[in-house]
């Protein structure tokens, strides 16, 4: 039924908004990055079955190429980051200098 | 049949976001896009659940496993805030009854699985130069940062 997936679509969702608010080192924040990404195709996707709605079928393929390439380039972007730094938590970057010129 | 499926992703989800130990947070968020994968193929969304497997739970996972690498065997602690668990069912409860009080609008059509699949094609065959677009837009993007953090370094 599509209620059902709409409620658990959401409570994905939630449990990734709070992974996304309650952690801070980088790992953790892509996956609840993905958690929310995946909660959104869930949706989309269940909505083109039970509502017959054919036009959310190419968004979700959008939407899943772009997390896809989001998540590729934020670890590789982590990687260089966490090579320079030796942090693994955003917050410290600009204490180690990271951001600087 | 749907809900097993989804309470397993639901379980797999805080599982991956909870566990100390990386590798099996690692492992718990690979099973998560598996089972949902499996969950598109159940809803007759092949191309979708297989697209989901390969690249999901294959090619992300491995990109995480390098993120790990350098992560090492235990997540870095982190203090959770009871105010944010709070808001996040805040938002749960307020979100499902928004969409219970406004699903009697919801239109369903009548279109069957082939008319949907031809106007599928017919509407969004196109779409692939918008995906080679982004791609390459972020690749490109990807290497100048890759090169301005590379400065940055030096």
């Amino acid at each position: 039924m599509f209620e059902i997936d709409v409620v658990f679509s959401f409570a994905l969702f939630s449990i990734g908004l709070f992974g996304l608010v309650s952690n801070k080192d980088f790992l953790r924040i892509f996956f609840s990055l993905e958690i929310l990404i995946n909660s959104v195709i869930l949706l989309l996707a269940s909505s083109a079955k039970y509502l017959n709605l054919p036009d959310n079928l190419p968004f979700a393929y959008m939407v899943m190429i772009i997390a896809t390439l989001e998540a590729a380039v934020g670890i590789l972007l982590f990687g260089v980051a966490n090579k320079m730094t030796n942090v693994v938590t955003p917050d410290n970057f600009a204490q180690k200098g990271a951001l600087d010129e | 049949m749907n809900i097993v499926f989804l309470t397993l992703v639901l379980i797999l989800a805080i599982a991956s976001l909870t566990l100390k130990k990386s590798i099996a947070a690692l492992i718990s968020f690979a099973l998560m896009l598996l089972v949902l994968g499996l969950y598109y193929i159940a809803l007759d969304e092949k191309l979708l659940g297989l697209f989901q497997i390969f690249v999901y739970a294959g090619g992300i996972s491995v990109l995480m496993l390098f993120g790990i690498t350098l992560i090492g065997v235990e997540f870095p602690q982190s203090k959770l805030n009871p105010w944010s668990a709070f808001f996040v069912f805040l938002f749960f409860v307020g979100s499902v009854s928004l969409f219970f009080a406004n699903s009697a609008t919801l239109d369903v059509g009548s279109l069957s699985n082939v008319e949907q699949k031809e106007l599928f094609v017919q509407k969004y065959s196109d779409f692939v130069i918008l995906f080679a677009l982004v791609a390459s837009s972020l690749l490109y993007g990807t290497i100048k940062m890759v090169k301005v953090l590379a400065k940055g370094g030096k």
